[in-house]
């Protein structure tokens, strides 16, 4: 007992002692504004919560690179999701991220696991300044750690690549003199439920062109609330799959420091219908 | 039940757009000018944000062959223009002001955090702020056009 808890206390006071560190040093973060780079989606990208947005990780700008690491947890009434990620931005032009993801299958038993490579490209534009917004396209190369699960449900492969196109803007003074960002991504995709149940299947083998979108209103500069929106595609006939939605809020305590809270709406899941539940995530950006 | 959220929610969202496209493009009823305290808040504001550019060792070299005396009055002339306020900006146009100095949005973006920190330290509203920032943001693409 004492063995298997020591790690998880170890990990939690790395967590404790990096949050600090962040919090005191007030250390190099990039000149963008605050809340610019959006916080780590459950992919390993910078989004919001469940899509991708245009915007890259952290506040790095022009020469200048950043580095984010991200923590996430959600609790839904059959499974718990849980995700860990970096993130590197390379002068506001490339964002490289890493991504784990393990599904606890709570009700079930077991867990699925699953890596994410992702690679974000900004074409043109700037979320503030750009009359257009910001641009960007983005891969994202998964793969499952064990397949059995997902092979013996009818997908065709443990391994896929989505690749997306993203369009954010920020709206100055849009709705009560407060700033409202919105976000549309396209997304070529053959995952189910985001990779965690493979590629493909033998309702649909092919990828689906799928639509995200996001809306954001800044209360205040530290502060954001809005919703979420990922369209899914449906290629398992052993159980039907749901679009994904949330109600997010976002708090900016510094440039280094952010925590996500929110509440989703997942639909079905692997046959277990109605997954709702909350969303937990903590980024420090350095 | 699932299609009738899904075209709920892509309702919202559009509808959010397009609320956000409309109140942009209305003027708003009290005038930014007088929110930003007139001649003087103007004037408070920009002599704060000298402070700060003088402070930022990243920054604070492009002004080095810079008169300051005009530089203020200038700014002070172009802020009150853009809010609406009785003037006329007779300065440079921003291309031509800025022209292959070597700017980076990192340098904008520093600016824009100096001139919000002095406008909260002149105690300006968030929505003051915004609606400002909504009239600036076009200034960029001039600003970088010939970097």
């Amino acid at each position: 007992m004492r063995v298997t808890r020591l790690p998880r206390y170890t990990l939690w006071r790395c967590v404790c002692a990096t949050l600090l560190t962040a919090l005191s040093l007030n250390v190099s973060a990039g000149s963008r504004l605050l809340g610019t780079g959006g916080v780590s989606q459950i992919e390993g990208a910078a989004g919001g919560g469940l899509s991708p947005w245009a915007v890259l990780a952290g506040t790095a700008s022009s020469g200048e690179v950043g580095l984010t690491t991200v923590g996430t947890r959600a609790w839904l009434n059959d499974y718990r999701l849980s995700v860990g990620g970096v993130g590197l931005n390379l002068h506001d032009r490339l964002e490289l991220s890493l991504a784990r993801q393990r599904l606890d299958l709570t009700t079930l038993g077991g867990k699925l696991e699953q890596n994410i490579a992702g690679g974000k490209l900004r074409l043109f534009g700037d979320l503030l300044y750009h009359p257009w917004g910001i641009w960007s396209l983005g891969l994202q190369h998964k793969w499952l750690e064990e397949g059995d699960l997902a092979r013996a449900i009818g997908a065709s492969d443990t391994r896929g690549t989505d690749i997306y196109l993203s369009g954010s803007k920020l709206w100055f003074s849009a709705i009560a003199g407060r700033n409202l960002v919105t976000n549309l991504t396209l997304r070529h995709s053959a995952a189910n439920q985001g990779g965690l149940l493979g590629y493909g299947g033998d309702q649909k083998d092919s990828a689906s062109l799928l639509v995200e979108g996001a809306v954001g209103l800044f209360i205040t500069p530290s502060w954001i609330i809005g919703t979420e929106y990922r369209q899914k595609p449906d290629n398992l006939s052993f159980a039907a799959e749901d679009d994904w939605q949330s109600l997010y809020s976002a708090y900016f305590f510094t440039k280094q420091v952010s925590v996500t809270a929110a509440w989703l709406e997942l639909g079905s899941i692997a046959g277990l219908n109605d997954q709702r539940g909350g969303y937990l995530s903590l980024q420090l950006a350095f | 039940m699932l299609h009738r959220s899904r075209i709920m929610l892509i309702a919202v969202l559009s509808s959010a757009m397009l609320m956000a496209a409309g109140c942009t493009l209305r003027q708003s009823s009290p005038p930014l000018y007088a929110d930003l305290g007139g001649e003087s808040g103007i004037s408070a504001v920009v002599e704060n944000l000298m402070y700060r550019i003088a402070d930022d060792s990243h920054i604070v070299g492009f002004f080095a062959n810079t008169n300051i005396d005009l530089f203020v009055a200038s700014l002070e002339q172009q802020l009150c223009d853009i809010s609406d306020g009785p003037c006329d900006y007779q300065g440079p146009p921003m291309d031509r002001a800025h022209q292959h100095m070597g700017l980076d949005n990192s340098h904008f973006n520093r600016l824009v955090e100096h001139l919000d920190a002095a406008m909260i330290d002149e105690g300006l509203s968030l929505q003051t702020r915004n609606r400002l920032y909504a009239r600036l943001t076009p200034l960029h693409g001039e600003i970088m056009r010939l970097q």
